[in-house]
């Protein structure tokens, strides 16, 4: 049983997709920042595309945990793309100051896979 | 003796008239609401008149008729701001409303002046008792007049949302939107929540925003202009900004606003240039 909190597949081309679950502690984002980057490390993944299709809303908290992995995935050569954001979410986190993403953002696997 | 209670004494005075007082109010209520006015029905006419009648007599009878907050002043209340409602929605004016009040506070106070055996103090209790409570049913009348005002206002706010925000698949994943006026933050997240849905729902890869119609701009509408943007991003959408004008450039600036990481590009159409060319796409004409 995977006590992560989050699914890790790699979808071919250097690419992989995390799908965060109900368990993701994000507290403890020091041991699942080193596990993700172990994962990529070890898939040769040089894109990363975390999905984000379960969060209606994303608060600064969360926004700060992405931040911190784009960082991560960025320090290990790794492009970490957001994709399937929800409007709600969307309309949450731009009202937030200082926003500055450190991640990139897509409509879906689709449509980012061109990039 | 016991002293009898003004209020009672009007009871007593209407109940033998009782039949004669019906059929004035009903004439009346036909001459406003009736006939050619065509507000109520008949049938309609002479069940108000009756119940308005047994409300009334039901506040001279209650405990105390004085009090504007028993349940017998708040049934007549009840009652009128319906009656104005109902007359109002089919059309009817207020001042037939108030002419209505007006008729009535004639007709009780007519019949408190026509006995010969009421005293001048009982008498001016009455009749100031009457002015007291028709002035409260002539507030409710005005109280349903405004609701209805704030209703139809209301109705036309949401067509003026509606025709606010056109936002038009220009070519398959691109998106325009006009802004005109002033995006205030009402607009802002009416906007942004009508274009973030459209772009989830046709997965629109750019969103031309152009800004012709924008005669002037301020620190908090800029501010609005660059949460739209961001949500656009966040969304995995390109946002391209087209159609500043001089002034608009100028108030930017003056404002510190950085336009640094947004797109942007001169007219509506240098913009979905701009659009296509991030999408591959080559608009070119084939000679005939």
């Amino acid at each position: 049983m995977d006590h992560t909190g989050f699914h890790f597949t790699p979808v071919g081309g250097g690419s992989a997709l995390l799908e965060p679950m109900a368990g993701l502690d994000i507290g403890q984002a020091e041991r699942l920042i080193e596990e993700i980057i172990r994962r990529l490390q070890e898939g040769k993944i040089c894109r990363l595309y975390y999905d984000l299709s379960h969060f209606p809303v994303i608060d600064q908290g969360y926004f700060t945990w992405l931040n911190r992995l784009a960082g991560a995935c960025k320090a290990a050569n790794t492009r970490m793309i957001c994709v399937n954001m929800q409007p709600t979410a969307a309309f949450a986190l731009a009202s937030l100051a200082n926003l500055t993403p450190q991640f990139e953002t897509a409509l879906g696997l689709e449509e980012s896979g061109k990039n | 003796m016991a002293q009898q209670h003004p209020a009672v004494k009007l009871t007593n005075l209407l109940k033998p008239q009782i039949g004669d007082i019906t059929t004035e109010i009903e004439r009346e209520g036909q001459t406003l609401f009736g006939g050619s006015n065509n507000l109520l029905s008949g049938e309609e006419i002479q069940d108000f008149s009756v119940e308005l009648l047994n409300l009334f007599v039901s506040l001279l009878s209650s405990k105390d008729p004085y009090d504007d907050s028993s349940p017998a002043f708040h049934a007549l209340e009840i009652f009128f701001h319906g009656l104005s409602r109902q007359t109002m929605e089919r059309g009817g004016r207020v001042e037939d409303l108030v002419r209505y009040t007006q008729f009535l506070h004639r007709l009780f106070s007519e019949t408190v002046n026509g006995d010969a055996k009421m005293t001048v103090k009982d008498a001016r209790e009455l009749l100031l008792f009457l002015s007291g409570v028709f002035n409260e049913l002539t507030m409710a009348i005005f109280r349903a007049y405004l609701e209805e005002k704030e209703k139809t206002i209301f109705a036309q706010e949401s067509e003026l949302r509606e025709v606010a925000t056109p936002i038009t698949e220009i070519w398959d994943g691109v998106l325009t939107l006009p802004i005109i006026g002033t995006l205030d933050s009402n607009r802002t997240m009416l906007v942004m929540e009508s274009l973030l849905n459209r772009i989830a729902r046709d997965r629109s890869k750019a969103v031309v925003m152009d800004l012709t119609g924008v005669k002037n701009i301020d620190s908090q509408v800029s501010h609005h202009l660059i949460q739209m943007v961001r949500a656009v991003q966040l969304m995995g959408s390109d946002a391209i900004l087209t159609g500043i004008r001089p002034e608009i450039a100028r108030a930017l600036t003056s404002l510190n606003i950085d336009l640094g990481d947004v797109t942007t590009r001169a007219s509506l159409s240098d913009g979905l240039k701009e659009a296509f060319r991030r999408m591959n796409i080559h608009v070119s004409s084939h000679p005939a």
